[in-house]
């Protein structure tokens, strides 16, 4: 995941490695020029920091010591042992009894933990060595050491980022980091409906789900992955473009001089966004469905003679989705307008007026430019999360309709994101999931690079204070 | 003597399991090469062990304490106030399970087979389900062989269908609870006249400007045309749950002579996609089962009347009776990692799909009994949807087996249709083309 | 001088002719689900029907809505208000934090974090869920312990969302903490005495946004409470109406569920509007 990061220098590698090679000298450094003391904390953690009365540093270096290990051989090791296999002993009947065997999933999970813990481990270990080394430069330099309530005084001044952090960085750690790289790692085996734990074991594959991902024959779903992705991309293009226009007209006419009730009109709009959408989307659907209330009407009163199939026909249910995302979309839009269009200065107007430029004109050399200077970044994290908008395709059609055309259960209005969750619920193919799952990283991943770059408001981040 | 005997057995398996418990514990800490073959045997001790004890249980099946535990009901929210007083009256009568608690929760018999498959361990004990979800259960380890007395009692007592339906390879795994998972038709006595052809229900619905609804792109309806025209789909299973062979003629005339009517069945402007009485709208006609009774009687009011499938004429001038899938709904037990509470829940299930409970069940809430001596009763025999359901049942076959793709593949065949893809007046060999793909599709479901 | 008048009165015509248009499309959902809400599942009928206004005005649906021997409504009522609140309350104090230290202070990695969690947040949520459901199961903390569960896994993760809240910090001058530390004055006193009585505006922003989520929660939270009725939400519990066929003749019923569901955070969005707007005004400069 850093290599996002790291690619954006290219030196990133060589200074990697320059720093490692500089944490291996200053390693070597300590345990030859160090005391008795700091050769001891290179096996127990923080002994050096407690004689030296550094009783905080040191006590929370050995507890993390002591964890590590309680951790790994209490739990942790069986678990990393069977890792490379994801378990071999099956599950079996005793009698009528079942007596489960491996658990694939937890040793997948719990190993990667493992993985992690060794990292932070070693991370804590070097910590450990370069805080020895400190502290031995200081005494030698004839300095004190820091009291212990300094140390614990810093961590609500110098320090106060650490007292702020520890908790979201552990949290999203837990909850963020560990199911993403867990996910990733099922896109290399074959966990599915056949091999579901803790009945049965799955194993490692290798990249055959990502060879399944790109072949066009049979029953490889290549074609219908790139038709998934072209609508994806289709609609998010739609999405996002269609509520930005017509959301700043929306505010331009309201914020027209002469009309009256501004915050009326407003307030009615925004309705869209104050009700939860699983009430309104789910309603609007039931309302265009083949024998819903608009074509009810639309035949009672004679206007057609046969039901619209707003949901049913293909290219009818893409489009009725981009229009009801415009009923969702546009109030949202027009907040943010109604704010920026007060910002543009009245006499830029004025002299165009005197110009005689007329009211399009001045909205093209105007009003467009500076909006699309000031919400470039808006539109960007838009367009990114309308292709993973999963309420509003979900709730109106889950995808369907669905088509002999298309393979693995998808229809003509799935997202990427539709199409994953639809794998993952409904049909625990866990493998192919993953897969997906990380092509919809790569595509906003490569597409939020690309645009974020060429926008122009872009600037050194320290610019905007 | 005998318990005496029986008592040092099992103080020697019990000791047994504790060396073999602290054993395997010392294995998995120290990583050495000898740690494996310890833990090794470690393990086959603990099995003899736990062979030994058990027969040591059963030998004295008599004086045995079930001990306790919790067990968790999963059925459909309409029946789950029924279900709770059935295992009240099920707690009066077997007081040796007194330590048991039981808890009853509302889990559509749709959506139990997806969470039990996506974590079996949080899963309910005993749960109720729709059979076609049933080779998937057992795939997933989701389902317990049903025990072998109860099993005899359970093909003795229940119809023909049912038992096949719970059977998956040559195995019973779940407890038949009814035999009315089939479809038939509900109709407004004002608006259709007659009810025998399809040509006749959907001119009626036409001219009254009301809508005839049949769920073209289920896999469940649309074997009501294949099936009537003579096409044939089943499917054959092992005993873990694996489809072996796929036998399917949908490739053929009497495949497009199906897919022709269904493609102009959808092309009526009368017609809309459904099967469910509370989703329709201005409606003529649905075909739907016994669940949705109530339902029916309420929208249709003093013109409710229901009736076998019609027949219909094909492109090739025969007349054909649809027919489609008998379907049955099941109430399967979970593996269980404990004797005793496999015991009970045995017990329980086959209380819960027993005779008097079944009819019970019907008199409650109108399921319709796979239990043979309560379908014989007066009350069922007298039912107008029953009725009209068993007569429908005697052009259906049986639903045996399906993977779950088959369903998804059907619903796809469906939406192409009523999306245009496929079209009423597309020609044969386009008809073909498609069919021919779905059964290439179907074939490859099968290892 | 008169052509010009009457142009703009044109104009101003055809602009309020707009928008009582546009007010009429928002509105008619809204309008539909009220007037359903009020047909009689018992008297009438509870399923789809093609027509808008119910023959017969009746409260049958709230009736039943609150009468808890037949549904649990009101208990998945309750719980969406407590993951709401929580939810809303954690976040407010995490967002708060991080966007402090990422905006006011400069500290070895802070870069690499801000990149590294923008990265994390194009991977889609929905894919760790089957991962998530078995962690919190370690915890104990699906089924029964849904309702905690789904809290913290919102409280844990929204670290990430800081960036409207430090796009706000960014704009306090900096010179304010500077001459507060020539004073004396700590960061963790700078925070909680000068940094967080000035972001009024954003700290109800962060809440509101917090507090309206929950609501609409369906995927996860019917991933990790299934088959414990007592530990759904209310978009948990009420979609099944919708969906499912056991539930037959359930849309009027879901109709007057999702009133009682609208009416309070709609009244409490309207209320804090002013803040909302603020809020996503700003966000959508900073990006």
């Amino acid at each position: 995941m850093a290599n996002g990061a790291e690619k954006k220098k290219k030196s990133a590698a060589s200074l990697f490695f320059e720093a490692l090679g500089k944490g291996f000298k200053e390693v070597g450094v300590t345990f030859i020029e160090g005391d008795i003391k700091t050769k001891l904390s290179f096996l127990i953690f923080g002994l050096g920091p407690i004689l030296r009365g550094q009783i905080l540093i040191g006590i929370a270096l050995l507890c993390s010591e002591v964890l590590f290990f309680y951790y790994m051989a209490g739990f942790g090791w069986q678990y990393l042992s069977k890792f490379s296999t994801l378990g071999t002993v099956a599950t079996k009947k005793v009698g009528r009894k079942t007596v489960y065997g491996d658990n694939s999933f937890l040793i997948l999970l719990f190993g990667v933990l493992c993985i992690f813990a060794i990292i932070a481990f070693i991370a804590i270990w070097y910590i450990n060595v370069r805080e020895n080394r400190k502290e031995e430069l200081l005494l030698k330099q004839g300095k004190k050491l820091p009291s212990n309530k300094d140390v614990f005084l810093s961590l609500f001044d110098k320090n106060f980022h650490k007292t702020l952090l520890s908790l979201p960085v552990i949290g999203i750690f837990v909850f963020t980091v560990l199911p993403i790289v867990f996910m990733i790692l099922v896109a290399f085996t074959n966990y599915d409906k056949n091999h579901q734990s803790p009945s049965n074991l799955f194993t490692w594959v290798g990249l055959e789900n990502f060879k399944n991902l790109v072949s066009f024959s049979g029953a490889g779903i290549g074609g219908t992955f790139l038709q998934v992705l072209l609508w994806t991309l289709v609609w998010a293009l739609f999405a996002t473009f269609t509520n930005y226009f017509l959301g700043l007209a929306v505010a331009m006419l309201i914020n027209k001089k002469g009309i009256k009730f501004k915050k009326l009109w407003r307030t009615i709009l925004v309705l869209t966004i104050a009700v939860p959408q699983f009430v309104s989307l789910l309603y609007v659907m039931k309302m265009f469905a083949n024998d819903g209330l608009i074509n009810g009407y639309l035949i009672k009163w004679g206007i057609i003679k046969n039901y619209i199939p707003f949901w049913t026909d293909p290219m009818l249910a893409r489009i009725t989705i981009i229009i009801v995302n415009i009923w969702i979309g546009i109030p949202y839009m027009m907040l943010i307008a109604t704010g920026l269009l007060m910002n543009i200065p009245e006499d830029l107007y004025e002299s165009a007026r005197i110009d005689g430029a007329n009211p399009w004109q001045m909205f093209r050399s105007i009003t467009l430019p500076y909006m699309l200077f000031v919400t470039g970044p808006f539109l960007l994290t838009q367009f990114t999360g309308n292709l993973n908008n999963f309420n509003v395709i979900y709730l109106l059609t889950q995808g369907k309709p669905q088509s002999v055309n298309l393979a693995e259960k998808a229809g003509y209005s799935d997202l990427l994101i539709t199409w994953l969750y639809k794998m993952t619920v409904n049909d625990t193919n866990y493998r192919m999931a993953a897969v997906i799952g990380i092509m919809v990283f790569v595509v906003t991943a490569v597409i939020s690079l690309v645009v974020y770059n060429m926008l122009p408001s872009v600037k050194d981040e320290e610019g905007f204070q | 003597m005998k318990k005496k005997l029986v008592s040092v057995l099992m103080t020697a398996a019990m000791g047994a399991t504790l060396l073999a418990g602290c054993g395997s514990q010392e294995a998995a800490q120290t990583a050495t090469e000898t740690a494996e073959t310890v833990a090794e045997t470690a393990t086959e001790v603990a099995e003899t062990a736990q062979d030994t004890a058990q027969e040591a249980t059963e030998a004295v099946e008599e004086i045995t304490d079930y001990g306790t535990g919790d067990i968790k009901v999963w059925v459909a929210d309409n029946v789950v106030d029924f279900t709770n007083e059935q295992i009240k009256a099920f707690q009066d009568a077997h007081p040796e399970f007194s330590g048991y608690t039981f808890t009853v929760e509302a889990v559509g018999e749709g959506d139990a087979a997806g969470n039990m498959i996506t974590d079996v361990e949080a899963g309910a004990d005993i749960y109720a389900f729709a059979q076609d979800q049933i080779a998937r259960l057992v795939t997933a380890g989701a389902l317990e062989v049903v025990e072998d007395s109860n099993a005899e009692a359970v093909k003795a007592q229940n119809d023909a269908g049912a038992v096949g339906a719970a059977t998956v390879g040559g195995t019973l795994y779940a407890y038949p609870l009814t035999s009315d998972n089939g479809y038939f038709l509900y109709y407004d006595k004002s608006v259709v006249k007659d009810p025998s052809t399809l040509e006749g229900i959907i001119a009626d619905c036409e001219a009254a400007g009301k809508n005839f609804y049949f769920e073209i792109n289920s896999g469940w309806y649309q074997t009501a045309f294949f099936f009537g025209a003579g096409a044939e789909l089943t499917y054959d299973t092992d005993d873990s749950g694996n489809f072996t062979k796929c036998n399917s003629t949908y490739a053929s005339d009497a495949g497009v002579v199906a897919l022709k009517k269904i493609a102009e069945v959808a092309s009526s402007k009368s017609f809309q996609n459904g099967s469910a009485v509370s989703n329709a709208t201005n409606c003529g006609a649905i075909v739907d089962g016994t669940w949705d009774a109530q339902a029916a009687k309420d929208m249709f009011g003093d013109n409710y009347a229901c009736a076998k499938l019609p027949t219909f004429e094909g492109a090739d001038g025969k007349t054909y009776q649809m027919s489609g899938f008998g379907g049955f709904k099941l109430l399967g037990v979970k593996p269980q990692e404990d004797d005793n509470k496999l015991a009970v829940c045995d017990a329980l299930a086959a209380f819960l799909s027993s005779e008097e409970v079944q009819l019970a069940r019907y008199n409650a809430v109108g399921w319709g009994p796979s239990n043979l001596n309560a379908q014989k009763s007066d009350a069922v025999q007298a039912d107008e949807a029953l009725s009209a359901l068993a007569e429908q049942l005697q052009y259906t076959i049986p639903q045996g087996q399906y993977p779950g793709d088959y369903w998804t593949l059907a619903t796809s065949l469906g939406d192409s249709i009523i999306s245009g893809e496929i079209k009423a007046d597309s020609s044969d060999d386009e008809f073909m083309k498609a069919l021919t793909d779905f059964q290439t599709t179907c074939e490859s479901y099968a290892q | 001088m008169k052509s010009y008048k009457t142009k703009r009165a044109i104009g101003n015509a055809v602009g309020y002719i707009i928008l009582i248009l546009i007010s009429i499309i928002w509105l008619f959902p809204f309008v539909g689900l009220v007037l359903q809400s009020f047909r009689s599942y018992a008297t009438e009928y509870g399923g789809m029907v093609d027509y808008l206004v119910p023959k017969h005005f009746s409260l049958d649906n709230y009736k039943f809505l609150f009468d808890s021997s037949q549904t649990n409504y009101l208990l998945w009522y309750k719980n969406t208000i407590i993951i709401a609140v929580f939810v809303s309350l954690f976040q407010t104090i995490i967002q708060l934090c991080v966007s402090y230290a990422l905006s006011r202070m400069r500290f070895a990695g802070r870069t690499f974090l801000m990149r590294f969690w923008l990265v994390l947040g194009m991977f889609p949520g929905f894919l760790t869920m089957i991962c998530l459901y078995f962690l919190l199961k370690q915890f104990g903390l699906t089924q029964a312990g849904a309702i905690p569960g789904l809290i913290l896994v919102s409280v844990a993760s929204c670290g990430m969302g800081y960036y409207v809240c430090k796009g706000y910090f960014d704009t306090i001058p900096k010179a304010l903490d500077e001459a507060a530390m020539i004073d004396g004055a700590t960061r963790s006193r700078i925070f909680f005495t000068m940094i967080i009585p000035m972001s009024k505006p954003i700290i109800i922003y962060t809440a509101l946004v917090a507090f309206m989520a929950p609501w609409c929660d369906y995927v996860f939270a019917s991933y990790v409470a299934f088959g414990h009725d007592t530990s759904y939400n209310v978009a948990v519990g009420m979609t099944r109406w919708v969906w499912t066929n056991d539930y037959q003749g359930y849309f009027t019923r879901f109709c007057a569920g999702g009133v009682l569901v609208a009416i309070p955070v709609t009244l409490l969005f309207m209320f804090l509007q002013k803040y909302y707007v603020e809020g996503v005004t700003g966000g959508a400069v900073k990006g």
